[in-house]
Parts: structure tokens; C-alpha cells; sequence
């Protein structure tokens, strides 16, 4: 029968053979040996003066008008830069002109900014440009870019930043969806006097707008590259930054972007002045001093925990956040295991000014319309155990969206439908019409794909399942997760919120109507009262008032439930001895440029990694 | 082992068997059986897979481990004590009872997928052998082009399409892995279609329903019995490939591929019982199968018969 020709594999195999088969595979391992041991000896170039980072999510895409998540933005940082930075030392977060000349003169009514910009200031080299020359910025770019950013056919997630903020740029907006208009139709409230002269007008006072004017989104993008790329602007970045992507081949989808030092970037320097305590840490040595001071930049995309955190042992990232589980032989009593301090690496820990959440679709048929539902699973949630499970203990309790760290924060404060309670959870949910769960809708809840998330995800279901409440879990790439939840296909998702900047009205648009998904209110919270709220709270200066207008936002927020308040972190990561001028900054992105390698440190170290 | 009902096949065991007298005794059925008692690992095995069932059953039944899905906070990553050979895991739950019910996850899937492979290759293999020609054109077309896409990217692209959960990675496996049975039946087909039992029951009157599924299929029905088991111990390891991957059963299940995802990260604890754990029981499981499965096409194997 046939039987034996179909399974030739399992027949005799003549013993000779074998052998031979051994002895291949021996000398094989023999040489991978010794290519390994070979490395081992010269693992680190003496004058490889790079800068290897690690980012914990793959970056969707290089376009500031589409840098809403912090992966993206990150490298995005780099690349491109806006009118306004952030002082690398100073803290409290204090803005520093970047394009600008000067910091912006404010008329008196708060409603005209004039900007001056800096002259000589060009573009990376590129071939979308005569000659391949990178040309002068003009106050025109910026009048285009933002417009590129209000651009309803560009659909960014960005335009939140002026979103009727900009006299004339929500109309312009719908005239160009309606084709009536295009990028040469004026917008009244951003005008060039001359070219290197920008006037904003707004259309009511906007004290965050210095803020916004420093994140990627209002970067400045050339016109020249946007139409010679078209939708490849994406993988073809051509902005001002201090470093450049030489060929769109530098980046690898899903695994590393190799930036190259910008070698015509602007004049910009080292800050001459930090916070108390900087000059004493050495962090002023290189004051006054040409920023970027390495060659290139490294990000590597590695979504899963242990490689990431053995890479980074190894030194092949310079420094790198601690894994849950890696957390207990790393810190000890909270100061770095002696045995890696010894091979010369330091703790940083910082406060990460954010929110962890989970999210409900407020647009879902069950979940949007039921707050006793939502509450009851908020009451079912325990975010101590959470925090002491998947963050070492390294977090706060949320009970409202702001992180310690910002203005308003009140940690006296005890949100009701936060605290964790099965009873009163089950009493809630009783009223919300699904006694002991019956009743209850299976409910989808969107995860990373990666292991530490998919406990997370089995920790939320399971702390329905003591409600009565099933719950079904979906894995996702970061870019499908984003994708699903701007197209509010995702019915509960968990995720965080880091600080663009240091006000506590970033947290607050997250729940404005207007800011909608693709926006970033990613549960489309929509509460006529809490619009109203908002909206006067913008034309508040920092202080009291604004504080009184920020607490009854949260009492909505809090009695609403449109997210499950989870944790506000704190930061832990270990930064390699060969890393210079390190300061962890939590709201600006561009930090790589201010980091000094010693790379002849870096080869002597890591070569007892 | 079942034996097929020996009255309604009469020329098929006739015929197949080399015996000119056709009765249950030796069959070549009841010839295998024999055959099969003489290979004591086989028949180790064998028990070793039942012993698997049986656990599974307890599971499934809710005598063994009832409350497996059930965290105890407090009893995180406990180690390794009588009442938890493995140690309990991130939320506390006994690691044994993880991996006893990975066995429900992992034989379930394993018999419906290969299940759903064997049927779909055992009908178009016999079709596609049996009418030849166009129709056998047209079969032939589509089991290359399946064979042609790597499985690994094929299954996982389908869980894509259904989505997670149990059924929909028995679809997909079911779906993809059919092509090895289709064409070895086929082969099959073209060999027996004009044997004389055939022509035989040809001469009798026999439609092609019958001839098919009457007469040729139980002879080559062997085959069915070893690629079945083939079939299982792959299904299994997909399953763990893919829960592992995030793509397999949902998280709320448990199964040796989340285990095995768990301990990646665990291993740095270091905390090793959802390792092993997870990877003993699929040890012994796939081991015995595979030594099931050589001993029983050992024992089916006509050519075989004399030693």
C-alpha cells in the first residue's frame, strides 16, 4: 500500500549518514561559538558617538499632523521642530523659543500673538527642494503647515490644538470641504506681515496656546516635500529638527529608525540655567554649548517586555524603562541592585504626569447609555491590586484624570465611583437593570498584543466575572488599536494619557465634545454641562477660579464614569554610565539632542555587560 | 478501536484482506488490533492519551479544578507547595489546574479541527480520485493553491478574519490542514477505482455513492485513522503557537500557549511553573500520540503484516 511512500520521512535513515548529519551540525555550532565569543571582545565601537534608544510600541508614521500617540511623536520630535520648546532643566516646565526669534508678544486683549521667527533657519536637505537644497524658513510655512493641520481631507488627530481657537481656520476648514476654497485663500487669523513676521489672531483668549505651539503638531513641514511625496510624506520626513532620516530605507516598519545629526541645524545651545540642584549633578557642564552633541540616533521598536529589558542590560539601548516582572531583583528598597549599579548604571525615577484608564465607547448602544452600568464596572475595578500587580507598587490610585505634578491636582480627593467596592458595585449594577449580571451584555474589551497587556486585559475581565459581567478580549498591534478606537470600533480599551503639557486643561479635552474621536476624546464623552464648564475655564488664567471651574469638571467626569480611572505612574528606568546630561522630561520629546554619549566609557563597559 | 460493521461491507473486507474468507476474525480490522497489542509502547501510549481524556473529562465536568478561572489575589505566585504542585500564577490560580484545563482547550481542539480536515480531505480526496478528469482538475487546483500559502501566515491571517475564540481557530486549522489527506486519498482512489472488488460491485448495479463511500472509502479508510492522528497532534501545537501569539483562544480560556506567553516574562522572577507546567503536559501528550500514530499505521500497514 502506499502508506510507506507518504511517510518516507519516518523510513531508515542509513547510520552513516547520521553522522555526517552531527558532525555538520557540530562544527556549525563550533563556529556560531566563535563568531559569538569573537563579538563579545569588541562589542562597542570607541568612536561610535550614537544614541540607542527603545520605544515599547511600533511608530505608526513621521508626519507631525499625525503624531498623536507618544511612540510616533517621539521620533517625530526629532525630526521636526515648531515655534516654541521646552528648557530641557528648568521645572516647572518652563517654554523657550525654538523657531521663534523671542517669546510671542501677547497684545493686551490676549487675542493677537506676534511671533518673529528666526532667520537662516533651513530645511533638511532633500531632493523635494531645488538643487537638493534645503531652503530658508518663512513665516508662510507655518500659515501652511497649520492650515495642513486644519486640512478636514488630512483628517488629523491634531487639529484639536487650534480647533476654533484661530480667527477664520474652522471656516477656511469648511471651505475647503466644500472645495470652495484652497491653500491660497487667506485665513484672517494667521497672516505674514512679512517673512519672517507671524501674526495669530484668536478668536477668544487661549492661554494654552504657547503649549500647544511646542507639541509636534504645530511643527513646521515644507510645502515643496508635502506635494512632491503626496501621501509618502509619511516615510519621507523633511523638516528643521536636529536630526534627519537620511532615505526612508533608515527606517524598518516594526523594528528601528536610524536618525541621522542634522548638519546644518540651526544655531541652538545646551541651556546656560537648570533647577536646583542640576549644576550640582554635573547637568550644566555643556551650558551654552551646539546641541545635538552625537551623530546618530537609534529608536528601536520592541514590543515585548524581555527583550527589551535584556537588550538593554546588554547596552544596546543606552537607557531603558524596568519590567514588572523584572522589578523586584532590579530595585531594591528603592535604589538600584548593587550588583547593577556596579556595572556602572543609575535609577532615574520620575513622575510620568499621566493616566492610565480604561475607556468606554460612550457611542455603544449598552455602555453609553447606562452611567449606573458604567459605574458599577468602575466600582468592580480594583486599581490598588492593579497597581501593585503590574506597576510594582510604582503608581497612585487615579481618581480623577489629573497626575500629581499638575496644577490642580487634589489628592484629598476621593472619587466615589473609583474606590473599589464589590458590594456596592453589585448594587449598581442591580439598579442598572442586570441583577447578579443577568442580562448584562458580553462585553469586547481592546488589548495590546503583548503578554503584560493581555494579563491586564484578564485582570479587567476578571474582576467583571466577580460582577457577573462576561467580558471577551481582543489583542491588537498599537496601530490597529489606535486605528480601532478612532473609528469607535472598540468598545472598552485600556490606555493611557501622557501630559503634552503641564496644565491641567490637557486631561480636560480629553472629555470635550468637540475633541471627539478621531480627536483625542477617544470615548466621544459628550455632556452639555461639561462643554459649558470647559469652555469658560479656557479663558481663566492659572489660579484659583480656574482650579474651582477644574474640580467640578472632574465631579462630572467622576459621576459620568466614561473611563475607569486606573493609575498615575511613576517612571523607573536605568541609565547606562556612559550617558551624559541625562534629565528625564516628561512633556517634550526632544531631549535626544541635549544627551551626550562617551562612547570610549561605553566600549569599557559594555564589554563586562 | 471501533470496527466497522462487517455486514455492510462485505466485498470490501473480502477484498482487501488477503484471505479468501470474510469473516471478523481476521479482518484486516481485527488483524490490526493484533497487531497493534504486540507494540508495547503503542499500547502505553494509547493509555497515556486516555489518561488525558479522562483529565479532561474531570475538567470539563467540573470535578478536577472547578474554580480554575477563579483569582485569589493573595496567593500570587505562590510556590511550589502539596496543594500546588506548580505554584499558583500572576492572579493566584493553581498552575496545575491551569495546564489540567489547557488539556480541555487542547484535545477539544485538536479533535474538531482534525476532525473538520479529515472530513473535508476524505470527501475531496475520494471525488477528486474517483471522477478524475475536470472535477479532479478543479481539486487539484485548489489544494495546491491552499498548500501553496505557508500555514503559519495562512491560519494566522484567517483568526484574523473570524477573530479569537475557540471555534474560530478549530475552523481555521480545520480549514488549512486538509490538503495531506486529500491528496493521499486520491492517490488511493486511482488505484482502487478499477480493482476488481470495484468492477464487481460495478457489475452489481452499484451507483457511484456507493462505490465511493461503500466500497472504496473503507479500504483506504486506514489512512483516514493515521492522518486523523497526524492531524491532532498538529492542531494541538498550532493552537498553542497561536494562543501564544495572541491570536488562539480568547485570554478567559486557559490554555498551554497563554501559559507559555506568561512565563516569558515570569522567567526573569524568576518563576518557572507555567513553564513547566505547560510544556510536560504538551510533552506528554504529543509524545504519546506520535508513538499512538506509528504504532497504528505499523499495525494498519498491510505491508507489515508478516513481521
Amino acid at each position: 500500500m502506499a502508506l510507506s511512500k507518504a511517510y518516507p520521512a519516518r523510513q531508515f535513515r542509513p547510520r552513516g549518514q547520521t553522522a555526517t548529519f552531527v558532525q555538520v551540525l557540530l562544527a556549525g555550532a563550533v563556529a556560531i561559538a566563535l563568531a559569538i565569543t569573537g563579538c563579545t571582545k569588541k562589542r562597542f565601537d570607541e568612536n561610535d558617538n550614537s544614541l540607542n534608544l527603545v520605544l515599547r510600541a511600533n511608530v505608526k508614521g513621521l508626519d507631525p499632523i499625525s503624531a498623536n500617540d507618544l511612540y510616533s511623536s517621539t521620533v517625530i520630535a526629532q525630526m521636526y521642530e515648531g515655534l516654541l520648546e521646552y528648557n530641557y532643566l528648568k521645572r516647572p516646565f518652563t517654554l523657550q523659543p525654538a523657531l521663534a526669534e523671542a517669546m510671542p508678544e501677547v497684545s493686551k486683549d490676549g487675542l493677537t500673538y506676534t511671533f518673529k521667527i528666526k532667520k537662516g533657519v533651513k530645511f533638511h536637505d532633500n531632493a523635494a527642494f531645488k538643487d537638493g537644497k534645503g531652503r530658508e524658513i518663512t513665516a508662510q510655512d507655518f500659515i501652511y503647515s497649520w492650515k495642513r493641520l486644519a486640512d478636514p481631507r488630512n483628517a488629523s488627530e491634531g487639529f484639536w490644538i487650534f480647533d476654533g481657537k484661530i480667527k477664520g481656520l474652522n471656516e477656511w476648514a469648511q471651505m475647503v470641504k466644500a472645495e470652495k476654497a484652497n491653500y491660497d485663500t487667506p485665513v484672517e487669523g494667521l497672516t505674514a506681515t512679512d517673512s519672517n513676521t507671524l501674526v495669530v489672531k484668536l478668536t477668544g483668549v487661549y492661554h494654552q496656546l504657547p503649549f500647544v505651539l511646542a507639541m509636534p503638531f504645530a511643527s513646521i513641514v515644507p510645502k515643496e516635500a508635502v506635494e512632491k511625496y503626496g501621501k509618502e510624506f509619511l516615510n519621507n520626513p523633511v523638516g528643521t529638527g536636529p536630526f534627519v532620516l537620511e532615505k526612508p530605507t533608515d527606517w524598518v516598519r516594526n523594528s528601528k529608525i536610524t536618525l541621522k545629526k542634522n548638519p546644518s541645524y540651526r544655531p541652538a545651545t545646551y541651556p546656560t540655567e537648570g533647577a536646583p540642584g542640576d549644576a550640582e549633578k554635573g547637568l550644566l557642564a555643556d551650558a551654552g554649548k551646539q546641541v545635538p552633541f552625537i551623530d546618530k540616533l537609534v529608536f528601536n521598536e520592541i514590543v515585548e517586555d524581555q527583550p527589551r529589558w535584556q537588550n538593554g542590560l546588554k547596552g544596546n539601548f543606552d537607557w531603558f524603562d524596568i519590567p514588572k516582572d523584572n522589578f523586584e531583583n532590579a530595585v531594591k528598597d528603592n535604589k538600584i541592585a548593587p550588583e547593577l549599579g556596579a556595572k556602572g548604571m543609575a535609577l532615574d525615577v520620575t513622575p510620568a504626569l499621566d493616566v492610565t484608564y480604561i475607556g468606554f465607547n460612550m457611542t455603544d448602544k449598552e455602555l453609553g447609555k447606562n452611567k449606573l452600568l458604567r459605574q458599577a464596572i468602575s466600582k468592580a475595578f480594583d486599581s490598588k491590586t492593579y497597581i501593585q500587580k503590574f506597576l510594582n507598587g510604582r503608581g497612585v490610585a487615579a481618581q480623577g484624570p489629573i497626575p500629581p505634578g499638575v496644577d490642580a491636582y487634589d489628592d484629598v480627593y476621593k472619587n466615589p465611583n473609583a474606590e473599589f467596592d464589590l458590594a456596592k458595585a453589585k448594587e449598581l449594577l442591580a439598579k442598572a437593570g442586570f441583577p447578579e449580571g443577568k442580562g448584562a451584555p458580553e462585553l469586547t474589551y481592546e488589548a495590546l498584543s503583548d503578554a503584560t497587556a493581555r494579563q491586564g486585559a484578564e485582570f479587567f475581565a476578571q474582576s467583571m466575572a466577580a460582577i457577573g459581567i462576561k467580558v471577551k478580549i481582543n489583542s491588537n498591534t498599537w496601530p490597529q488599536f489606535q486605528e480601532k478606537i478612532k473609528g469607535q470600533k472598540a468598545q472598552i480599551f485600556g490606555i493611557a494619557w501622557g501630559a503634552d503639557y503641564p496644565d491641567a486643561q490637557n486631561f480636560f479635552q480629553l472629555f470635550y465634545s468637540k475633541n471627539k474621536t478621531p480627536g483625542p476624546n477617544d470615548s466621544s464623552f459628550t455632556n452639555l454641562e461639561f462643554d459649558k464648564l470647559y469652555e469658560e475655564s479656557l479663558k481663566l488664567p492659572a489660579g484659583e477660579e480656574r482650579t474651582k471651574l477644574y474640580r467640578k469638571l472632574r465631579d462630572i467626569v467622576a459621576d459620568e464614569s466614561p473611563w475607569v480611572f486606573n493609575a498615575h505612574r511613576l517612571g523607573y528606568r536605568l541609565v547606562h554610565g556612559w550617558v551624559g546630561n541625562f534629565k528625564w522630561t516628561e512633556v517634550a520629546n526632544d531631549y535626544p539632542k541635549y544627551i551626550r554619549i562617551d562612547a570610549k566609557k561605553r566600549a569599557e563597559l559594555g564589554s563586562k555587560l | 478501536m471501533s470496527m466497522p460493521n462487517t455486514d455492510s461491507l462485505p466485498l470490501t473486507a473480502a477484498a482487501a484482506s488477503t484471505s479468501t474468507n470474510a469473516t471478523s476474525r481476521n479482518s484486516l480490522w481485527w488483524d490490526a488490533f493484533r497487531r497493534f497489542k504486540k507494540n508495547k509502547l503503542g499500547v502505553v501510549s494509547f493509555y497515556v492519551i486516555l489518561l488525558y481524556v479522562v483529565v479532561a473529562a474531570l475538567a470539563v465536568t467540573g470535578i478536577l479544578y472547578p474554580d480554575i478561572s477563579v483569582p485569589n489575589q493573595a496567593d500570587a505566585y505562590a510556590s511550589i507547595s502539596l496543594s500546588h504542585p506548580f505554584g499558583t500564577d500572576i492572579f493566584g490560580r493553581d498552575i496545575l489546574g491551569r495546564a489540567i484545563h489547557g488539556t480541555v482547550t487542547a484535545i477539544s481542539i485538536g479533535l474538531l479541527a482534525s476532525t473538520l480536515s479529515l472530513v473535508i480531505g476524505l470527501v475531496l480526496g475520494s471525488v477528486a480520485g474517483y471522477f478524475g478528469g475536470k472535477v479532479d482538475a478543479a481539486i487539484v487546483w485548489l489544494y495546491t493553491t491552499v498548500d501553496s500559502i505557508p500555514y503559519i501566515l495562512l491560519i494566522p491571517s484567517l483568526t484574523f478574519v473570524l477573530g479569537r475564540g475557540l471555534i474560530n481557530v478549530f475552523i481555521a486549522v480545520g480549514l488549512t490542514s486538509w490538503v495531506t489527506t486529500a491528496r493521499l486519498v486520491r492517490g488511493e482512489f486511482f488505484k482502487h477505482k478499477h480493482r476488481d472488488y470495484v468492477m464487481a460491485a460495478h457489475a452489481l448495479g452499484a451507483n457511484d455513492r456507493r462505490k465511493i463511500f461503500g466500497h472504496i472509502l473503507p479500504n483506504v479508510a486506514h489512512l483516514a485513522f493515521v492522518q486523523f492522528g497526524l492531524g491532532f497532534v498538529s492542531a494541538i501545537k498550532i493552537e498553542v503557537i497561536l494562543s501564544y501569539l495572541g491570536l488562539g483562544v480568547d485570554p478567559s480560556q486557559p490554555s498551554w500557549g497563554l501559559m507559555i506567553d506568561d512565563a516569558k516574562n515570569e522567567l526573569a522572577r524568576p518563576y518557572w511553573g507555567n513553564l513547566a507546567a505547560a510544556t510536560m503536559f504538551m510533552f506528554g501528550l504529543i509524545l504519546s500520540f506520535n508513538l499512538f500514530n506509528d504504532a497504528l499505521r505499523e499495525a494498519l500497514d498491510p505491508k507489515m503484516k508478516n513481521k
